[in-house]
């Protein structure tokens, strides 16, 4: 076999071709950064901040202004080191004996940095002076003290509402098993990357797990409680639904994750390969399998309880109605019931996974 | 009477590197033939292109009457229950007992719904104990595989491969995971199978103390090539830097 050395060469050196490219994309990088920057500070440091403007218009106008401001900028420095997008994309030789805070990119990246952190506090309306108002603690002092004080005359509504959410948890999961147990197979790579069809059913497997897991349980409610109506069974549904796209992705990830010994020696016995899955496969990965299902009841558990809000049933939707009604000391008691089973839950699910090891 | 022969057995993968050029050789029954060569010579492609773990990318196979390397399916399933193999890795089902690692052997024999629900029949069981006799480790039936020591795994992996009742063993370096004295107490089990039970054994290894003791013939590669068919004995000085290069040095195996 012929011996090739590889050597990992700094693009700064690298072929013109390369490089090109390289740089035309750290013009790109560059020319974002600067007009993000000019449309913060118009419209949060000039309007907002120094004009101390009520409403702030948007115009579409302003984001195409910055650009091109922008764009002039970054265009004038990219012939200087002042560039993060140089710096990024590795056009900078960094001089190894030099304090990194001492470069021009690294300086004018953290203050882009800071420009964020400035426009996010802005944003988010943080103000010392309303959390410390005279009114803002009155209303803090007569919410805890009611929390403080929880209605024991509903705790058994309570303890109810929250055994309704255990099971819906449970039957959620339980269900979610056989799903994911037999998507698994079809979504891991290693198992599927022989032929173009097996390969296409992956890609398109992921993609529909990746979509389903990128909404949260929270909108999937919503959307059962429309359909079956409000209630546990939503709820369940919402949970049963991210459970498998969950619990398949952890599955997956664990058969991509095992040794092909046993497997190939499964194949070398003559075996069918429903059979080599079985046994090659499956016992190496049951107890990761037990793990994961676990803690996904536990977290289902408490996903449970956030699902009540928007009529997915158990002490959710109880904490929901109380709290329409301004009922503090009733909430208190529901939060202590929530964090009770949360404790619970999490303090079993650690010592069962424990123990799995 | 012949069992196995290659002809013109070529393999290339899918990244280019060519591992086996141009094979030609046959085996007869009842012969332990060992294959030596260095480390990316083609050894462990060249037991894969056997049994077509590894499809072969020209050339032929022929397993007594059969081309195994045109086989699909449920054929070449078939086929392939007839020819054992150990691996050096052992590749025993983790967390599973013993037994059970002995019966996997029987697959290719058993109904998918029965060997899923781990129904085997009485007489594979007991086949699969006498197995476990023959390398001595019958007591160790019901004791997790991964909790053996690794001569004792390998054991458990030539009983497995025994209970398919092959017509050929094969067996991919089989002792480079162990310590000498537990390489030759594997080897003599191999010897043992090949002698009393009459299993042909194609075998890879490293160390030529081990080839001159076991091996009834000789094959070497190089770069995928084979460089040497013979007797063991007739392995010299010359032909061993031929095989190992020039500044190779031989150890020995006690």
């Amino acid at each position: 076999m012929e011996n090739t050395m590889i050597t990992k060469q700094p693009l700064a050196e690298a072929m013109p071709v390369k490089r090109y490219q390289a740089s035309i994309k750290a013009w790109c990088m560059d020319v974002l950064l600067w007009s993000y920057s000019f449309l913060v500070l118009y419209k949060l440091g000039y309007q907002s901040w120094w004009l101390d403007l009520r409403h702030v218009d948007f115009f579409w106008s302003e984001p195409l202004y910055s650009l091109l401001v922008g764009g002039l900028v970054a265009s004038v420095l990219s012939y200087t080191k002042a560039s993060v997008g140089k710096a990024c994309y590795g056009l900078i030789a960094f001089d190894e004996g030099r304090s990194l805070f001492r470069t021009a990119s690294v300086r004018l990246g953290l203050l882009f940095l800071l420009l964020t952190f400035i426009a996010g506090l802005q944003i988010s309306q943080v103000s010392m002076r309303e959390f410390f108002s005279d009114s803002g603690l009155a209303g803090a002092q007569r919410i805890f003290t009611a929390l403080l004080n929880p209605n024991f005359a509903i705790f058994e509504d309570a303890l109810f509402a929250a055994v309704e959410t255990v099971y819906m948890a449970f039957i959620a999961t339980a269900l979610a098993i056989p799903v994911a147990f037999v998507l698994a197979f079809f979504a891991a790579r290693n198992l599927m990357k022989n032929s173009a069809l097996s390969f296409a059913i992956y890609a398109v497997l992921r993609f529909l797990m990746n979509l389903t897991r990128s909404i949260e349980p929270l909108v999937w409610a919503i959307i059962f409680s429309v359909w079956v109506g409000i209630g546990p069974f939503s709820g369940m549904l919402a949970l049963f639904l991210h459970s498998v796209a969950s619990l398949t992705k952890l599955y997956s990830e664990q058969i991509e994750a095992i040794q092909d010994g046993p497997v190939e020696a499964m194949t070398a016995t003559g075996a069918h390969p429903i059979q080599v899955i079985w046994y090659g496969v499956v016992p190496q990965v049951v107890l990761p399998y037990l793990s994961y299902t676990i803690y996904r009841w536990d977290i289902n558990v408490r996903m449970a309880t956030v699902i009540g809000l928007v009529g997915g049933g158990g002490i959710g939707t109880m904490l929901m109605q109380y709290q329409g009604l301004a009922r503090w000391n009733d909430v208190g008691m529901l939060v202590i019931v929530i964090a009770a089973i949360v404790w619970l839950m999490d303090y079993a699910s650690a010592k069962i996974r424990a123990h799995l090891k | 009477m012949t069992l196995l022969r290659s002809e013109h057995l070529c393999k290339t993968y899918p990244n280019g590197t060519q591992a086996l050029n141009q094979i030609n050789f046959s085996v007869e029954e009842g012969e332990f033939l060992v294959v030596i060569g260095l480390s990316g010579s083609g050894k462990s492609t060249l037991l894969r292109c056997i049994n077509q773990l590894h499809p072969v990318s020209s050339g032929a196979i022929h397993f007594e009457q059969q081309r195994l390397d045109q086989l699909q399916g449920r054929a070449l399933r078939q086929q392939r229950s007839r020819i054992g193999m150990i691996f050096q890795q052992f590749n025993l089902i983790p967390r599973k007992s013993v037994l059970t690692n002995v019966l996997a052997g029987a697959l290719a024999s058993t109904p998918i719904w029965k060997s899923l629900l781990g129904l085997y029949s009485k007489e594979q069981r007991e086949q699969a104990l006498a197995y476990l006799r023959i390398v001595g480790l019958e007591h160790k039936a019901y004791v997790r595989a991964d909790n053996l020591s690794g001569g004792q795994q390998q054991r458990v992996a030539i009983a497995r491969a025994l209970m398919q009742n092959p017509k050929i063993l094969l067996a991919d370096e089989p002792v480079a995971s162990l310590d000498p004295s537990t390489s030759h107490s594997v080897m003599k089990y191999l010897q043992k199978i090949n002698r009393e039970l009459g299993v042909t054994v194609i075998c890879n290894l490293h160390f030529l103390s081990l080839v001159r003791t076991y091996a009834s013939r000789v094959l070497a590669l190089k770069d995928g090539k084979i460089v040497y068919q013979g007797a063991p004995e007739d392995i010299d000085e010359q032909w061993f830097t031929t095989i190992y290069g020039e500044e190779a040095v031989e150890v020995s195996i006690n």
